[in-house]
């Protein structure tokens, strides 16, 4: 009992048996899965294993039928909703870029910033110099730092997929959850994507959902391969690439 | 309305009057000494000789003598001197003002001394009352004859029970009958008789479950024995417990007429927003449409061929149909494609449509509301055990189901239900699968907005047809629909009936416009719980 | 002279709508009095009365802009905010009629007596007193907000859901204050005020304070919302309309949010159709009808959404409209609204400030943000 809750305590993301299912359609089968603190991890799967609502799950959106969700050992996530999750630490980027399209680049930075997030103290809230400092490292970090004061709407595809992991950051969270963060990018802002991504877990635990396995291999971290609800195999790429199973999966028996 | 209403009550007065005179000439026919003989014998006659004139009077079945017999007891029967003639006489001016006691007719004057009154003493009046009660009895028209058995069963007077078991040996007709036995009970239970045939008088009186039933044995158990009490106890309870059940069921009936008018108004709805996701605002504006082409085809038929009157309905609702629908195709091509995604904008573009909408038809028609008349076999009603059901409701029930039915076939079994449905579900795909998605779009608001506009065809029975028919329903049919969850059909089914039968079952504790209220904040607040609805589709939704 | 501060927060279309005002405060009042009435520069009391209308409108419409605007929620129940801030003052302005009233009862208004009650009930108690009377305009709306607004956005109902159940509040609010029983005047509603706090309401001067106050209360609301929306809470709105599921997941209770604009923007509108009443005179249950509410967007629409000075323009400018049209071609007045319906939403979704800033920039506004995805499935799509 002792050994485990320690060992609990240990992980960011505790997974174990999680089920869910939609009109009799098993989204989720029996999942179980953990994150290291300070790990990088991958997760592919074909259409329909059942990422998305993994990922709904752990930020609350959805409710599993069973299983149990725990983050950093204590934290029981079934039983809070996104705004508590997003305060505890855990950030999430969607699949298609979601910014803030009305508002500045710096302003949809300012507004993820860790802090109060009541109605009055945001009613309230008077600008900072520590908040501008932080501001301006984000923004370096997703390069738009010369882009501050332009409307979040007038920014390439690309540069709202950074903008909105540069929100992640500015959340400071324990965890990223990363939905195809360089779907419909450039090679070059999907090589530069690889680097930002690299560059933020030495200080974070990240979770990226990808299709492209290009994108997995520049990464160089620990594979989860999820299969109709489930995980069918762990391991370095090329391990879950030699799985039977896995080929089985991706390019049909 | 006016017109054909009159029309038919007078087809309907026809047939009364030829059967009445059938059944009458038939009666007529077998009668003795003829009924002027036997008045005339009333002048002077002593009381054994009026007896005789009553009886033979009442034996001779003639409805006319009632009025007579009436004034014989009240003692306003007399005769005149001079002539012998016998008239009914109330006091008036310097004398008495005279009628015919057959027909009823004025005739004349007359001073206080040329008249006699025929005497009767109180053994006559009984006979005379007996006599009443046997002649309307017999009376040749069961019309008559039910009312004074209902008038026994209401007065429950003693004396008509001889009357009545000898009417009841001699009557033909069943549900005459059936009124007359009850009718005796009644009697039965005033009279002396013993507690035995009373309690029977009971159960023949609590076969039969009303109000009337209940206050005849109500007003029977006052200073009834033991034995009986009990007896008319038990019967209350049984007919206190049936009337409940009646009376529940008949809510459910103006429930289900309620909810069936609803489904009409919110099916067209089921499609543009439950299936489509487009909030269509001038939806009521459909309906009003299908209700002023019910009118437009009544009026030409008024016009110019009188005869297709009780086929009108069916003629406009193909017309409302195509009409409704092109309007609703045209809305779609015009505006609501541009809005596709903009669902804020959508409402608020055909919130100006239906103003538009409402102001052409105000400027064509007038604002007032136009006579839309019910074709014969729409009005009327019909008894189903302790229920009352008009035709026009059943109608409109059976209508709302047909509706219904039909399209829910259209969507699982027709191509054009297949590519709707998948354009709905996956637009790109289906439009790489070689479905024409903005044709389907036009085709699938149009089917809706038809459908609304043969709602309106229905809807035109019940309610005025003016410019504001539309808006009436337009919050009502957007509950339903959202109520009953988004995207399903059944689900606008059971929500519109079970909307109307809960609408139903306050109005009694509640009022009507309370009632309405409390279900307004109902489903407001079920929203809030369940904002899906009733059947919610898990997973994929129209999601705002 | 004006601090940059100031400036900030009025914005320079704000500074313009301030001076209007302001220059229509002075003009009015100096045009009705001094100004004599043969010369066209005249302002008759009349049109001073019917001013103070439209300035309340655009109250209306400035509370719808900051909850419709600013954070994306259609409300289709404004006017029953309105119409029971006029109630609470109209409740007040029975009970200063005291004793001359048609029958002369001291307590009772005239249709009570009418309806033979025998005593006033409950929730006429205090409305004597004018504050508390005040303190309900504010409290009635905001009240009946919260609870509402609670409920809905605690389950998440959003968009045209939330329209619609927001109709379907001021439906049932208006067949309610439709019955007599409800005691508050039934089908005819509240009328025949005498005076407010002794100032008599059919006096000049009178009508020209309330026109005065009633300008003094938008200039007041204009400020509040403006500095409402500058706030960091503003900009938290603004992310709640454009991406609402991303605010949420950076740790924003965007219903808590919504319930804030959504109460201060009810007690906005209570505070207009309290200032309403007096100046017309009347408050009857027509005022909570749907259309009332769906009509005042369209206003917020035309002036421009989500920018305040717009809710002003449309506010008054289609009122003026409406005047000149129910007076010269009322055939044509639904036409022409339902037709600015369809063209404000299909060719102006900006309304006319976008319009102005688009020429004056001469570059094509950014699109704006799409609300959903309506008949392809974005949540199908984010599942998968």
């Amino acid at each position: 009992m002792n050994t485990l809750h320690k060992e609990l305590t240990r992980t960011v993301l505790y997974l174990d048996g999680i089920s869910v299912s939609f009109d009799g359609f098993k989204a989720l089968n029996d999942l179980s899965f953990v994150v290291e603190p300070g790990e990088m991890r991958a997760i592919i799967g074909p259409n329909g294993a059942g990422k998305t609502t993994m990922m709904d799950v752990i930020t609350g959106k959805t409710r599993p039928d069973v299983g149990s969700a725990l983050f950093a050992g204590q934290h029981d996530l079934t039983k809070l909703d996104e705004a508590d999750i997003a305060q505890l630490g855990i950030g999430r980027k969607f699949q298609r870029p979601t910014v803030f399209e009305s508002h500045t680049v710096r302003d949809n930075i300012v507004l993820s910033l860790a802090g109060k997030r009541s109605v009055f103290d945001t009613l309230f809230a008077r600008a900072r110099e520590e908040e501008a400092d932080r501001i301006d490292r984000v923004l370096d970090t997703i390069r738009l730092a010369d882009r501050a004061g332009m409307m979040a709407a007038d920014l390439s595809h690309g540069q709202k997929q950074w903008l909105e992991i540069g929100m992640l950051l500015a959340q400071d969270p324990s965890l990223l959850l990363v939905d195809e963060p360089v779907a419909g990018m450039t090679d070059a802002e999907t090589v530069q994507t690889a680097t930002l991504l690299k560059e933020i877990a030495r200080d974070h635990s990240v979770v990226v959902v990808e299709h492209d396995m290009s994108f997995v291999q520049d990464l160089g971290v620990m594979v989860t391969v999820l299969h109709e609800g489930s995980v069918l195999a762990e391991g370095s790429l090329d391990h879950v690439s030699a799985d039977e199973r896995v080929i089985d999966v991706y390019l049909g028996r | 309305m006016a017109r054909p209403l009159l029309l038919i009550l007078q087809r309907i007065a026809l047939v009364l009057v030829l059967a009445t005179a059938l059944i009458g000439g038939s009666a007529k026919a077998q009668s003795g000494p003829s009924v002027p003989d036997l008045v005339s014998r009333l002048a002077g006659a002593d009381f054994n000789e009026t007896e005789r004139v009553v009886e033979a009077l009442a034996a001779s079945g003639d409805a006319s003598v009632a009025r007579l017999l009436e004034a014989l007891g009240d003692g306003d029967l007399y005769y005149r001197r001079s002539d012998n003639a016998v008239f009914i006489a109330t006091r008036g001016g310097e004398g008495y003002l005279l009628t015919d006691p057959l027909t009823g007719a004025s005739a004349g004057e007359a001073g206080r001394r040329e008249v006699a009154k025929v005497r009767v003493n109180n053994s006559l009046r009984r006979a005379v009352r007996a006599a009443i009660g046997t002649l309307t009895l017999r009376s040749p028209d069961p019309a008559i004859r039910i009312a004074a058995a209902q008038s026994v069963l209401k007065s429950g007077d003693p004396e008509a029970v001889e009357p009545l078991t000898e009417a009841i040996a001699a009557e033909q007709n069943d549900s005459v009958r059936a009124v007359m036995e009850r009718a005796r009970a009644a009697a039965i239970l005033n009279s002396d008789a013993s507690d035995a045939v009373k309690i029977d008088a009971v159960k023949t009186i609590a076969a039969k479950s009303s109000q009337d039933t209940r206050a005849i044995l109500l007003a029977a158990s006052n200073g009834a024995s033991e034995a009986l009490g009990s007896a008319i106890s038990d019967a209350v309870r049984r007919v206190e417990g049936d009337l409940a059940l009646w009376s529940a069921a008949q809510n459910v009936w103006y429930g289900l007429s309620l909810g069936s008018v609803l489904l009409l108004a919110a099916i067209g709805l089921a499609i543009t927003f439950g299936v489509m996701g487009v909030i269509n605002m001038a939806h009521g504006e459909m309906v009003m449409i299908g209700a002023y082409v019910t009118y437009v085809v009544q009026e030409i038929i008024r016009n110019h061929a009188p005869f297709l009157f009780d086929v009108s309905l069916l003629i406009a609702l193909p017309l409302a149909f195509a009409i409704a629908g092109a309007v609703g195709m045209a809305i779609e091509r015009g505006i609501i494609r541009f809005l596709y995604g903009r669902p804020l904008e959508t409402l608020l573009a055909t919130w100006g449509l239906s103003l538009i909408l409402q102001q052409v038809v105000r400027s064509l028609f007038g604002p007032t509301n136009q006579e839309v008349g019910a074709p014969s076999w729409m009005s009327g009603a019909f008894e189903l055990g302790g229920l009352t059901l008009t035709y026009g409701r059943v109608w409109i029930i059976v209508f709302a189901l047909v509706v219904f039915a039909v399209l829910v076939l259209v969507l699982r079994h027709t191509s054009f239900g297949l590519q709707m449905r998948a354009v709905t579900q996956n637009r790109r795909m289906a439009s790489s699968m070689g479905i024409r998605t903005n044709w389907t779009d036009a085709l699938t608001f149009g089917l809706g907005s038809g459908i609304a506009g043969v709602a309106g065809v229905a809807l035109s029975q019940i309610d005025n047809v003016s410019p504001n028919l539309g808006q009436s329903y337009i919050i009502d049919s957007f509950l339903v629909v959202v109520f009953g969850g988004v995207g399903n059909l059944w689900g606008t089914l059971v929500g519109a009936l079970s909307l109307g039968v809960l609408n139903k079952f306050l109005e009694p504790y509640a009022g009507a416009v309370l009632g309405k209220i409390l279900v307004l904040v109902f489903i407001i607040l079920f929203i809030q719980k369940r904002p899906r609805g009733l059947f919610a589709l898990k997973g994929r939704a129209v999601e705002s | 002279m004006i601090s940059g501060r100031f400036l900030r927060l009025t914005g320079t279309s704000g500074l313009i709508l301030l001076a209007c005002l302001l220059a229509a405060a002075i003009y009015v009042p100096v045009a009705n009095q001094f100004i004599d009435p043969g010369s066209p520069f005249h302002v008759n009391t009349a049109s001073v009365v019917v001013f103070g209308k439209y300035l309340c409108f655009a109250m209306l419409a400035l509370s719808i802009d900051l909850v419709w605007g600013y954070c994306g929620i259609l409300s289709l129940g404004h006017g029953a905010f309105f119409a029971l801030g006029g109630y609470a003052m109209g409740m007040h302005l029975m009970r200063e009629i005291g004793p001359r009233g048609v029958y002369g009862n001291p307590i009772l208004p005239d249709f009570m007596v009418f309806l033979n009650w025998e005593s006033l009930p409950w929730f006429w108690y205090g409305f004597d007193m004018f504050w508390f009377a005040m303190v309900m305009v504010v409290l009635v709306p905001g009240l009946l907000a919260f609870v509402f607004g609670f409920l809905a956005f605690r389950s998440r109902v959003t968009g045209v859901y939330l329209s619609i159940i927001t109709q379907a509040m001021a439906f049932a609010l208006m067949l309610a204050f439709f019955r007599n029983e409800m005691g508050f005047g039934g089908n005819n509603g509240l009328t025949d005020f005498k005076d407010v706090l002794g100032f008599d309401l059919q006096a000049d001067s009178t009508r020209i304070g309330l026109y005065l106050l009633s300008i003094a209360a938008l200039a007041v609301m204009f400020l509040i919302c403006r500095a409402i929306v500058l706030s960091r809470l503003g900009k938290v709105l603004i992310a709640v309309r454009d991406a609402e599921s991303r605010t949420r997941f950076i740790g924003y209770r965007v219903e808590h949010y919504k319930l804030f604009v959504f109460t201060v923007s009810a007690m906005m509108a209570g505070v207009a159709g309290a200032l309403y009443v007096p100046q017309v005179g009347i408050i009857n249950p027509g005022e909570f009808a749907p259309a009332n509410s769906i009509e005042a967007v369209i206003w917020v629409a035309v002036g421009g959404r989500g920018t305040l000075v717009g809710a002003v323009i449309g506010g008054i400018g289609v009122n003026l409209a409406k005047s000149y049209f129910t007076g010269a071609l009322p055939e044509i007045w639904l036409f022409a609204l339902g037709g600015l319906f369809v063209v404000v939403t299909l060719f102006m979704p900006k309304g006319i400030l976008g319009l102005i800033s688009h020429w004056r920039r001469r570059q094509p506004p950014p699109e704006p943000a799409a609300e959903t995805g309506a008949p392809s499935s974005t949540a199908a799509e984010e599942r998968a």
